[in-house]
């Protein structure tokens, strides 16, 4: 009995580092790739980069100044900060007063918030970007204010359920106290809120990061793109034969900073990430 | 250290659509403890809430320390709140719970550390001020909500159902507590409870309080003794009073009371009210603890026996439990007896006519009281 | 309080409000309204009524085609992924060493965004085909399976954390239960596992089915250029974007319908979801 469990364990062991691997390769040869020249990525993608398949961390150098990747860095980086930081604060206070107002106007706001979750952004589209060139939107300001209207309905759904458990005794306590709204809002109610502010910053944020569409119809290409838009335009722009260590090189970049992230809030990550699936 | 005083106040929910409390007048002394009592949905916290300014009054008046509150803010009626769920604030320790209040006020660091730690030896909580809320016992966090409403030094204490979450011996054991707190803290305490216990052994005066209506505001001796109606009657007193349909009729010269083939001579000091009532139905109502076992060679006149049927008899300890039938209204009777009696028993009960109480039946209003 | 708050609108709920108003409420309600017109730019629509709702089914060839691709898409993926994020999960919840790390590496790819992605995997499907002389847009199964493929990259470890969750709150009892009346393990599977995990089964079915239907920066960076692999997200996309000349306003007026028509296809599947999956949530 021991011996056939033990067996059995091993199969299970090696089924899994197998799918590991099958999950952990594609990472990897875009790595792989990113160290060698350019010739052989597209020639031979499966190789490793070996002596005159190497060149260093040339691509890096490459991808890093010709396409102007760290001007789209920090422009998703402060896209990102602001739109989460912005929708998380901003979102709370509306849900708040949305759950504790009760009346007609606050109950539509509730289920308008709620529908545009699951309307699909193409039906929005060509109108949100006429009006964000209308409205001037079309900048890093403007773009983080969009992001706050369209990250507003799963935040505000979400934040709208934890609410609803709070007793309002707590609230009324501390207007006995002596808060008024503001400070019961910034001394109370938004601490209590913590795990599901971190879990909204984390979805909005990962959303953000990744989210390509948007920023291309509304910053565009030119120097105000993002860094998804910059992965695209690199790739697939019209500039004839393209650089293809310098892309590896940008691929590799673009991955980095959420497996950094991950690793270290995978707890947060993955609980945040899969409680708002479920509730959304 | 404040009187309170409520003036014809009205209290309607929904735009008006729902009237809680119709028409509210009470009187408050200062540093008196008073209890609002009543089932639930009688209005008592609301009327409580409308103290502390977390509800709007709709119509009438309202002044704590003589000075109209209706449109002043929470914060400025120097009043502190327990609440029934203690409403600790998660995210903060003890200590800062407790401090909360005065460190919004400004008040110098070094004098609310003095308040609390003042407010913490007093209610022994001293060991846990670092400690947040969730790490505490109920009993503990009890303790803790008492001490953030104290640390306020308010002119008026309120408690909603403070001890509702508590188990039955730590509920008794805080009873006490809070009764010490009142007399050391020498403040206006006004505290909400649908237990009767918890106020007759609490309170200097008692509301009872019906769909919205004070029924009866006294001390508790005088609410037990002389009940103002049949809500009230049935309301005071555990195991509750029994009432029983009967006829007032004339012997002779005094006037007795007639049901189920029973006769309960009324008391000289009755007779005078009830005469109105000759030949006419009213409600006799008699606590389970007067009545007593039968045994025999007793002054018939202030007192009358009865046979009945014990549905049901449960021992208590000192006391048996009598369930019985008369006229169709169910009775109990709480006696002290060596004899046991079990369930089917036929047994001789006395009941002492002194102790009756008599209530009109279509106004349920006890007949004979000033 | 909750009179004193009241008067705090502007400050609370205004400014999320007018974000809200200006990227999501007018844009739709216009979006509506221009879908009955023919425009160019948005000053200067025309009405036609249906004529653009027809249009979709006689002038364009395009669209039921990618209905029918993103049907077919849907489909396949909801089958695979959760196959086999289902068996992932059986794998994970035995009680072994070093699971944290297999749970860490299989959700990965799902944090990584739609374009990388796609251009990852564009260059290994690419990178296989070399082989054979060809590429991606030499068969559009080729691009339909490598959605597919890229699709279950992402999605498998997602959907194994709910299955995870899932199957973690069976009660023990239950099995132990299972064992002593002698069920087999493949028994115990079909009998008392899956239909435990029902609820994670629903929820898990109706993610794949939203993400799978809604699908556009993988598609667009994998293979956006063939219009035989276009999904539905896509070629409404391409259907705004990519006509120039004289018949523009024409395009623009059906993109828009086509759009009004995918938000209600989704509507009704999102609806659905509401209906079966109730108020059952996943505990962790």
């Amino acid at each position: 009995m021991k011996t056939r469990r033990k067996a059995f364990n091993a199969v299970i062991y090696a089924v899994l580092i197998l799918l590991a691997a099958v999950f952990l390769a594609p990472v990897f040869i875009v790595i792989m790739n990113s160290f060698k020249g350019n010739f052989y990525i597209s020639e031979e993608p499966f190789t490793l980069p070996k002596d005159e398949k190497y060149v260093g961390i040339e691509n890096f150098i490459k991808g890093f100044t010709q396409s102007d990747f760290l001007q789209a860095f920090l422009n998703s980086a402060v896209i990102t900060v602001f739109s989460v930081a912005g929708i998380v604060l901003l979102t709370a206070m509306a849900a708040w007063y949305i759950v504790r107002i009760k009346n007609r106007f606050t109950k539509m706001l509730y289920y308008l918030f709620t529908f545009s979750m699951i309307v699909p952004f193409q039906m929005v589209m060509y109108t949100m970007t006429y009006f964000a060139f209308e409205l001037d939107l079309n900048s890093i300001p403007g773009i983080v204010f969009i992001y706050l209207g369209f990250g507003a309905g799963l935040s505000v759904f979400m934040f709208s359920g934890f609410i609803k458990s709070i007793p309002a005794e707590i609230e009324e306590a501390a207007v006995i106290d002596g808060c008024d709204p503001i400070r019961t809002f910034f001394m109370i109610v938004f601490p209590i809120l913590r795990p599901t502010a971190i879990t909204v910053a984390i979805l909005n944020a990962m959303w953000v990061w990744n989210d390509y569409l948007l920023p291309y119809l509304v910053l565009g290409s030119g120097e105000k793109r993002t860094l998804p838009v910059a992965v695209q335009m690199a790739l697939t722009g019209g500039y004839g034969n393209k650089d293809m260590g310098a892309l590896m090189a940008m691929l590799v970049l673009a991955i980095l900073p959420i497996i950094i992230f991950y690793l270290f809030c995978q707890k947060y990550i993955i609980k945040g990430v899969v409680a708002g699936a479920v509730k959304g | 250290m404040a009187a309170i005083e409520f003036r014809n106040v009205i209290k309607r929910f929904d735009n008006g659509k729902v009237t809680v409390i119709p028409d509210l007048s009470l009187e408050i002394k200062d540093k008196e403890f008073i209890v609002l009592v009543g089932p639930s949905g009688c209005g008592k916290s609301t009327t409580l809430r409308m103290i502390a300014g977390l509800e709007d009054i709709t119509e009438g008046e309202l002044y704590i320390d003589n000075k109209r509150v209706n449109n002043v803010a929470p914060k400025d009626r120097d009043i502190a709140m327990v609440f029934q769920s203690y409403a600790l604030y998660p995210h903060m320790n003890v200590y800062k719970n407790m401090a909360f209040a005065l460190k919004l006020r400004k008040v110098p660091k070094k004098e609310i550390d003095k308040k609390v730690r003042w407010a913490a030896s007093i209610l022994d909580i001293e060991p846990y001020l670092d400690r947040k809320p969730r790490a505490l016992s109920g009993g503990q966090r009890q303790r803790v909500a008492l001490g953030r409403a104290m640390v306020r030094n308010p002119k008026v204490f309120l408690l909603d159902e403070p001890l509702s979450n508590l188990d039955a011996k730590l509920r008794t054991e805080m009873r006490s507590q809070i009764t010490m707190l009142h007399k050391r803290l020498q403040t206006t305490f006004v505290y909400v409870t649908h237990d009767q216990t918890e106020a007759m052994t609490m309170a200097d005066r008692i509301a009872v309080m019906d769909k919205g209506v004070i029924r009866q505001f006294d001390t508790p001796q005088k609410l037990y003794a002389e009940p103002a109606d049949m809500f009230v009657a049935g309301f005071i007193g555990s195991p509750r009073m029994n009432f029983i349909e009967c006829e007032i009729k004339r012997r002779n010269d005094y006037l007795t009371a007639e049901f189920a083939g029973n006769s309960l001579r009324i008391p000289s000091a009755k007779t005078k009210a009830l005469e109105a009532y000759e030949n006419r139905t009213v409600i006799l109502g008699i606590r389970p603890e007067d009545i007593s076992a039968y045994s025999g060679g007793m002054n018939m006149q202030e007192s009358c026996v009865i046979t009945a049927n014990a549905d049901i008899a449960e021992m208590t300890g000192g006391e048996v439990n009598v369930y019985f039938t008369l006229e169709n209204s169910r009775c109990i009777a709480r006696i002290r007896t060596e004899r046991k009696i079990t369930s089917g028993d036929k047994i001789k009960l006395l009941l002492d006519c002194n102790m009756a109480h008599f209530f009109d039946k279509e106004t349920t209003k006890a007949i004979g009281r000033i | 309080m909750h009179k004193s708050l009241k008067k705090y609108f502007p400050v609370f709920v205004m400014p999320v409000l007018a974000a809200f108003t200006v990227s999501f409420l007018a844009p739709f309600a216009m979006g509506v309204y221009l879908s009955f017109t023919r425009f160019k730019t948005v000053d200067s629509s025309e009405w036609v009524g249906f004529e653009n709702y027809i249009s979709i089914f006689t002038q364009d060839e395009t669209f039921l085609y990618s209905l029918w691709l993103t049907v077919r898409f849907t489909v396949v993926s909801i089958i695979t992924v959760n196959v086999l994020a289902f068996a992932v999960a059986l794998l994970l919840t035995r009680k072994l060493k070093g699971i944290n790390f297999f749970r860490t590496v299989f959700f990965m790819p799902n944090l990584i965004g739609g374009i990388v992605l796609g251009h990852i995997w564009s260059l290994i499907i690419n990178g296989i085909l070399g082989f054979y002389g060809v590429d991606i847009t030499y068969d559009p199964s080729y691009g339909f399976w490598g959605l597919v493929v890229q699709m279950n990259w992402q999605m498998i470890g997602y959907m194994m954390i709910i299955y995870i969750a899932g199957l973690q709150n069976i009660p023990e009892q239950i099995n132990e239960a299972a064992a002593i009346d002698g069920a087999s393990p493949v028994r115990k599977l079909f009998s008392i596992t899956l239909p435990m995990v029902m609820p994670s089964v629903t929820i898990c079915t109706f993610l794949t089915l939203t993400n799978s239907f809604k699908l556009f920066d993988q598609n667009l960076a994998l293979n956006g250029k063939n219009a035989e692999t276009s999904l539905l997200a896509l070629d409404i996309y391409k259907t705004f974007y990519d006509h120039t000349g004289l018949r523009l306003a024409e395009w623009h007026g059906i993109g828009q319908a086509k759009a009004v028509v995918f938000f209600l296809l989704v509507a009704v599947i999102a609806f659905v979801q509401l209906r079966v999956t109730g108020r059952k949530e996943v505990e962790h």
